[in-house]
């Protein structure tokens, strides 16, 4: 039975149980501003989120900016070729120290200094150098220079934040002391990417969409396809979407579609004839398209409770495209305006208010999974 | 009453990257100037005013005369997304426009009453 908001039916809690009627996330979830400002926290103050991609920053000081929530990182490459993530935020005063510097366009420092008062970093982190008004107090008449507390490098340093890697793709942890392991949280998933040359494709292409839906409402999507052949009919013609198969597993899913027709090797980085989209909560992607030599990834970022930004980018041998690639691309996108189409019409319905909680059909465990793990996150 | 809704509501444009290759409707003005930030923090791309149901009649694309000019309509500020339209007429894109608003500002020759809303001193 359907559950309307007509004073008559309850809503309850997403059932372990796909078969059981409150298997869905009530509708509340989706569109209400205090759920976005609690994500913030429980869901991507907490998991393991998607930075960047490596190659961007391959040299001694290289960087990247990612705002997570209301977190902002610089990621870069340290003197050792490590890549590391601090706040972005100054040790003395709390001042915001880089400008917003995306990974399509990466920045070079050799050291990160603050513009207010010039304090300045290592690439590892440790204070560097500060002005000589902060080793001596000569505007101060009540303070002698010998009282200046001396600051220790390290102590005084930029506040790191956790990070690991699978293959050239990075990830970081907010937590201070993170409840899984990036291992634990990806599962096979890092495995199965890292036996892939992931860092042998370069960035060819970042689209931007500005979406007007709650984020899961478009991860939703993503993570099914029985809307596909009344939707992305150009799309399914190729494909044998009875032969797939979505397979859950504990923090992402993998949709595995059967093309039609073989495809050439050459035309794919993994060795299944196949497409493979593997969804990774909360909020990543990575698509293996299977008739194309590249991969492409999405993050699928909140801006509030009622609009998401897709970050689409695309990775090819070159980062020079050809005519092939271009079309492949220009197919990929089309895929993504008419799924944008679609979560803002059943944003559009749930934001209405008439429906208190969806109910998911056999086929959309993987559904099931984000609706679950986003109700363990508000719980924990 | 019956309220408004959006699609009533007059728009002020539109806005286009052409590099993501995406069109938005814009119906407050300033709503063009945060998208333009957010899009630009993560790509670096331009957003571009492609359309602008604002008719400000500027016959010139110095920033500081544009905004001398609109201020009479807007004595709490101007919206830099009014602004921004204006002289988007004026074949003076979006980026353009803010950094001579930031070089105004820093020079003291404007003023902001309020966020992303300036009036010349």
């Amino acid at each position: 039975m359907t559950r309307w908001n007509d004073g008559h039916d309850e809503i309850g809690a997403v059932s372990a149980d796909i078969t059981e009627e409150t298997n869905a996330l009530p509708a509340q979830y989706f569109t209400d501003p205090d759920v976005h400002e609690m994500e913030k926290e429980k869901v991507f103050g907490r998991y393991w989120v998607y930075a960047g991609h490596a190659n961007r920053i391959p040299e001694r000081g290289d960087y990247f900016t990612r705002t997570i929530g209301d977190r902002q990182i610089i990621v870069t490459r340290d003197d050792e070729g490590g890549v590391r993530a601090f706040y972005n935020v100054c040790a003395h005063r709390g001042s915001k120290m880089l400008d917003d510097t995306p990974m399509t366009d990466p920045g070079s420092l050799s050291r990160i200094t603050c513009p207010y008062h010039l304090w300045a970093y290592e690439l590892d982190g440790d204070l560097a150098s500060t002005p000589k008004s902060f080793e001596e107090a000569s505007l101060n008449p009540d303070l002698d220079d010998d009282a200046v507390r001396e600051l220790d490098p390290a102590e005084n340093g930029l506040m790191e934040v956790n990070l690991d890697s699978i293959g050239p793709l990075v990830f970081v942890n907010f937590q201070d002391d993170p409840d899984l392991t990036l291992a634990e949280q990806a599962g096979s998933m890092k495995d199965e990417l890292e036996a892939l040359p992931l860092g042998e494709y370069e960035h060819a292409r970042r689209y931007v969409s500005e979406v007007e839906c709650n984020w899961k409402t478009f991860s939703g999507n993503y993570s099914e396809c029985d809307h596909c052949q009344a939707n992305h009919q150009d799309w399914v013609r190729g494909l044998e979407l009875m032969e797939s198969e979505l397979e859950v597993n504990d923090y992402h899913w993998i949709l595995h579609y059967q093309h039609k027709e073989d495809v050439d090797d050459e035309m794919r980085i993994h060795e299944e004839h196949e497409a493979k989209f593997y969804y990774f909560w909360p909020n990543f992607t990575v698509n293996m398209y299977g008739t194309a030599d590249g991969y492409g990834t999405y993050i699928i970022d909140p801006i509030d409770e009622g609009r998401f930004q897709l970050v689409a980018d695309y990775y090819f041998r070159d980062s020079e495209l050809t005519d092939e690639e271009e079309k492949f691309v220009q197919t990929s996108r089309q895929l993504q305006e008419e799924d944008f189409e679609l979560v803002e019409r059943q944003y559009e319905g749930l934001r209405s208010g008439a429906l208190a909680q969806a109910q998911l059909g056999p086929n959309e465990h993987t559904v099931h999974k984000l609706h679950r793990l986003a109700q363990e996150a508000y719980e924990a | 009453m019956a309220s408004t809704t959006d699609a009533e509501r007059p728009h002020a444009g539109t806005i286009t990257c052409a590099t993501c290759d995406f069109h938005a409707v814009i119906t407050e003005p300033n709503d063009a100037i945060e998208r333009y930030r957010r899009h630009r923090s993560v790509t670096g791309h331009d957003i571009k005013w492609e359309r602008t149901a604002l008719d400000a009649g500027l016959d010139t694309d110095d920033v500081e005369s544009a905004l001398d000019a609109l201020g009479d309509e807007y004595p709490d500020g101007v919206p830099l997304g009014v602004l921004t339209a204006a002289l988007s007429e004026q074949e003076v894109t979006i980026e353009a426009t803010l950094d001579a608003i930031y070089d105004l500002r820093m020079a003291g020759a404007i003023y902001e009453p309020r966020d992303d809303h300036v009036l010349v001193v």
